[in-house]
């Protein structure tokens, strides 16, 4: 009976949707795959989460009540079959100079579809994941944010957009639209480069008990301090959030008087957390800076020490474990393996430094450095090794400021993927 | 993607540097005391987009025999429906980052058909400064051999000028000691 069930299902040769239910039927308990999952099926199963641990919370203002907004598919519609009855837009639509006001566009994308896009770009960016956790909100309240670069010229903050930090460097305009009689606190906070805690955010700026929108007469509690986006680290965010407050709020337990560096440590999270009940976040906009030369000043003027310069830590390259009898190994090549990379480094500095002479010229490079013959008698290995060094391949570069033979097309693009 | 972690490289690296000029960047109030700050080692800048900038992110590899591929951080994609034209930017996880649609009525209330090639111009504009606000300037598209005169040419053309970069620049490997040449790094500024 089994075996005649058996040839009627092979020679059937199912496929397609159907095929995978026919043989789940057969081994559900066995739980084989079929055909064999996909990477995304096999992805997909193993980022399920439990929706009851892992689940985030809605911290933001509500949604305009419906009431207000008012049903306006008839005036839509209206405005459609007028638009379809323009002879002129026609025209225009048809010979492709048909132009569409960009700011009225973005005006009205704001109030609509806006805000959803706005929350999940600041989700793109980890902007609630790492201000907030696992909570989130919708922007509901617009939050323009220009920095004034003289001549009538200002540089907006968006939702991402870079800006660099000379850009940056004095208080930006804030505007946005109140009711004249509510309180609000804006933060400007970088949740990245915290120069020694983990997981940490530096506060900038934070004005309280802003009265209607006039940021002017708000509680300042902390000055504004210009970003300092430090060298080598990259694209450090940059956070505005406007929080809406119940009643005027008491800020003077976070106030310090010339607040340092280290003072100025925060945790977005923690500040909720503990006013939560009295503030909800309302608006938001953030941009990305990288380093500039005004951090170098900051660092000398401002801080008065020595800017650091990182770099980032790239995993080290794996070689196998050494063996005491390597074979078919170069043994040079294999034992420079093994060698501190600053012995070796140290080696290739002595020599060059025993050729520089400072008063002297510069010599010309050679254009064919190896025309120049080694001696027969050189072990082979050296007689490589000198030559490679000449065309400035391999570890010769690793000792700071070696300017190799000038690089022809034959050895451009190496070590792009 | 873990975190990165980022090394502090010796000051003496900076030999042979030289400042080319001095800009007076000072501002009238001191809101930092001029006192030592402690500096730690390591630093972790925490940005999940700070990677893909610096071109070291991950890319999805592997599927060279597939066309068009899936080697990118973030790609335009245009689609259209029998009513209106949509622009999204991807994510290589999947994830929709940008999206503008003629369907969208703070469009489509300008426009008087949601699919000829104005509709492409002007959805091209939207697209693209929506993308400049959130600060996506380079990303993949399938626009690169496209006639200039098609509906799609015409919208790739736009987004061009308007200033994003329609294709992404490669992965930056790091290179090894044994390796024969060393690449130029990305995040070495060569602006002032």
């Amino acid at each position: 009976m089994a075996l005649s069930v058996l040839r009627r299902i092979t020679s059937l040769r199912p496929s397609g949707k159907f095929a995978r239910s026919l043989f789940v039927a057969k081994n559900k308990d066995l739980d084989l795959p079929a055909f064999g999952k996909t990477l995304e099926e096999q992805l997909k199963e193993k980022q399920v989460q439990d929706p009851a641990i892992y689940y985030q919370v809605d911290i933001g203002l509500p949604r305009e009540s419906f009431s207000k907004r008012r049903d306006n598919t008839s005036d839509r519609v209206a405005h459609v079959k007028k638009l379809k009855s323009d002879v002129n837009l026609e025209k225009l639509s048809r010979h492709g100079k048909l132009e569409i006001p960009m700011d009225e566009v973005r005006q009205d994308w704001l109030k609509e579809k806006g805000t959803q896009h706005v929350k999940e770009i600041a989700e793109h960016y980890g902007v609630f994941q790492h201000l907030f956790g696992d909570a989130y909100f919708f922007p509901r309240v617009p939050l323009d944010v220009a920095y004034d670069q003289g001549d009538d010229v200002f540089a907006p903050v968006c939702f991402g957009n870079q800006l660099k930090p000379k850009e940056v460097l004095k208080q930006p305009v804030i505007q946005f639209k109140s009711d004249p009689d509510t309180f609000w606190t804006l933060v400007l906070t970088n949740p990245d480069g915290h120069l020694t805690k983990e997981n940490s955010e530096y506060v900038h700026w934070m004005i309280g008990n802003i009265p209607g929108s006039d940021v002017s007469k708000g509680d300042v509690i902390f000055d504004y301090l210009q970003p300092f986006p430090l060298k080598g680290v990259g694209y450090q965010r940059m956070v505005f959030v406007l929080y809406k407050q119940e009643k005027k709020l008491e800020f003077s337990q976070l106030k310090k008087s010339q607040p340092s560096l280290a003072d100025r440590t925060f945790s977005t999270y923690e500040f909720y957390r503990d006013r939560q009940d009295v503030m909800t976040p309302a608006g938001l906009a953030f941009f990305q800076t990288d380093w500039d030369r005004s951090v170098t000043d900051f660092f000398h003027s401002t801080l008065g020490q020595e800017e650091p310069i990182y770099e980032y830590d790239f995993p080290e390259p794996f070689y196998e474990r050494q063996t005491y009898f390597p074979k078919l190994e170069p043994f040079n090549i294999y034992l420079d393996k093994y060698r501190d990379p600053k012995d070796i480094n140290r080696d290739y500095l002595v020599q060059r430094l025993a050729k520089e002479n400072p008063f002297a010229k510069p010599k010309p490079k050679l254009r064919f450095p190896n025309a120049e013959p080694l001696p027969r008698d050189m072990p082979t290995w050296l007689q490589d090794k000198i030559k490679r060094d000449r065309l400035g391949w391999g570890r010769i570069n690793e000792v700071e400021e070696y300017e190799g033979p000038p690089t022809d097309s034959l050895h451009a693009n190496r070590g792009l993927m | 993607m873990s975190i990165l972690n980022i090394r502090q490289v010796c000051p003496l690296a900076r030999i042979g540097l030289q400042r080319i000029a001095t800009v007076d960047f000072s501002t009238t109030s001191a809101p930092v005391p001029k006192e030592k700050v402690e500096i730690s080692q390591v630093v972790h800048n925490r940005n999940p987009r700070n990677l893909e900038r610096l071109r070291i992110a991950w890319k999805p590899q592997g599927y060279h025999l597939e066309a068009p591929g899936r080697s990118y951080w973030h790609k335009l994609v245009l689609t259209s429906s029998s009513r209106f034209i949509s622009a999204k930017v991807v994510h290589f996880t999947g994830k929709v980052v940008v999206e503008a649609s003629t369907n969208e009525w703070c469009i489509k209330k300008h426009l008087y058909n949601t699919k000829d090639v104005s509709a492409y111009q002007n959805l091209a504009k939207v697209i693209a400064r929506r993308c400049l606000e959130f600060g996506l300037i380079e990303m993949e598209s399938d626009f690169k051999d496209v006639d200039p005169e098609t509906k799609v040419g015409k919208f790739a053309k736009i987004i061009e000028e308007e200033g994003i970069t329609l294709s992404e620049p490669k992965r930056y490997l790091p290179a090894y000691p044994f390796h024969q040449t060393r690449p130029e790094k990305p995040w070495a500024v060569t602006e002032d």
